[in-house]
């Protein structure tokens, strides 16, 4: 196959045309070294490996450890009411006196979806009503701290983004809304301490 | 890749996995020498501060220490500590209030060509998109598999692939600006 510049991306994606890219770059020196840089990044990036001795590091780990107090067990009584609990609980829900059919059951989960979606609307809208305020002083600040919200922000938002996208293509998994909550309250936390620390 | 000490104590991961869940120091300590190094270098080029990293380093083996008992072990420990160290050394940056320091101490032994390269490199990859820069360190300089990778960001492995292509193509194109 004969290749041309514009295959260059495409060479890099697909190992398979590399071959005929390679044979293009002989006769193209702007491929040529863009071929070449592309093989160097792979060379040279294991030497940004940082490796330092830290003689004092599991010293101060161990301390640490050593601080942190013993993790807690609860009493055996305390195993016992929440058992006795969750069997009420389960009880409740499974209500054997209300006769229930599969339609009626299944409406209530479209309904149940449906005020799901209402409540995630409402908290993703008060969330970039904050962010509408914060973004403002975040984008205008030089301050060093403001490079490092943003950074943070912009991680928040695209793990959003992607989250949506399966939870669209997947409405009833409840993990996948339990995350994204979850992410939403991370993107809330983190407004609300630049706004504390910009005032 | 994750890899156990050739003269390791215990027979295998879960025998590991199960002394650190007793506290036993040796376990946690051969669990720090295993991963210590790849931890403070991901830490490192998240802070740009040697001091820093190891403060990260530290705070990650506490926080496994809180929460062995709640590690299930259906990823590997190294890609839990790993997933831990990302986490908190953001939160250390964002906590320390300041920009990352400038890279400390560069191998003055490299070739000069070489170095500059690297030089660039380094200069590069600070201004590459966060989400393509942590896969490229994570692959390309960490050595870690797309499936590895996968499990600390959870994200899919496609999605790791996609965005090293993406990190090498950004980088490429800063590089030849460099160069004109």
């Amino acid at each position: 196959m004969i290749l041309e510049c514009k295959d260059l991306d495409r060479a890099l994606r697909t190992p398979e045309l590399m071959p005929d890219m390679r044979a293009h770059a002989e006769r193209c020196p702007a491929c040529r070294e863009q071929l070449h840089l592309w093989n160097e990044i792979s060379r040279i990036a294991p030497e940004l490996h940082e490796e330092w001795e830290s003689p004092r590091l599991w010293t101060g780990v161990r301390a640490a450890m050593a601080a942190e107090p013993p993790p807690r067990r609860l009493p055996f009584w305390h195993f016992g009411l929440a058992a006795a609990a969750l069997a009420a609980l389960a009880l409740l829900m499974i209500q054997p006196w209300t006769p229930r059919g599969p339609a009626s059951q299944e409406l209530l989960t479209e309904s149940a979806l449906a005020g799901v979606e209402r409540a995630e609307a409402a908290y993703a809208q008060s969330i970039d009503k904050l962010a509408a305020v914060a973004t403002r002083s975040l984008n205008e600040s030089p301050a060093p701290l403001a490079a490092v919200y943003r950074e943070k922000l912009q991680v928040l938002d695209s793990a959003i983004a992607e989250l949506k996208a399966d939870t669209a293509k997947n409405q009833y998994n409840t993990y996948l809304r339990t995350e994204l909550a979850s992410l939403y309250r991370q993107k809330q936390d983190t407004l609300r301490e630049w706004l504390k620390n910009a005032n | 890749m994750f890899h156990r000490p050739q003269a390791s104590l215990y027979v295998n991961d879960a025998d590991l996995l199960a002394a650190c869940r007793r506290r036993d120091p040796a376990a946690l300590e051969e669990l720090y020498l295993a991963h210590n190094g790849r931890l403070k270098s991901i830490a490192f080029h998240i802070l740009r501060n040697r001091q820093d990293a190891e403060d990260a380093v530290q705070e990650t083996f506490v926080k496994l220490y809180r929460g062995i008992e709640n590690f299930q072990g259906a990823s590997h420990v190294g890609t839990w500590l790993c997933r831990i160290v990302i986490n908190t050394a953001y939160d250390l940056a964002r906590k320390r209030g300041r920009e990352p320091d400038a890279p400390e101490a560069l191998d003055r032994a490299a070739p000069a060509d070489r170095l500059s390269l690297r030089l660039a490199l380094e200069g590069a990859l600070r201004r590459v998109n966060p989400r393509h820069r942590m896969v490229f360190l994570l692959f390309e300089v960490e050595g870690l598999r797309h499936s590895e990778i996968a499990a600390i960001l959870e994200i899919p492995e496609g999605t790791s692939k996609a965005w090293l292509f993406e990190a090498k193509k950004e980088l490429k194109q800063m590089l030849m600006e460099t160069r004109r």
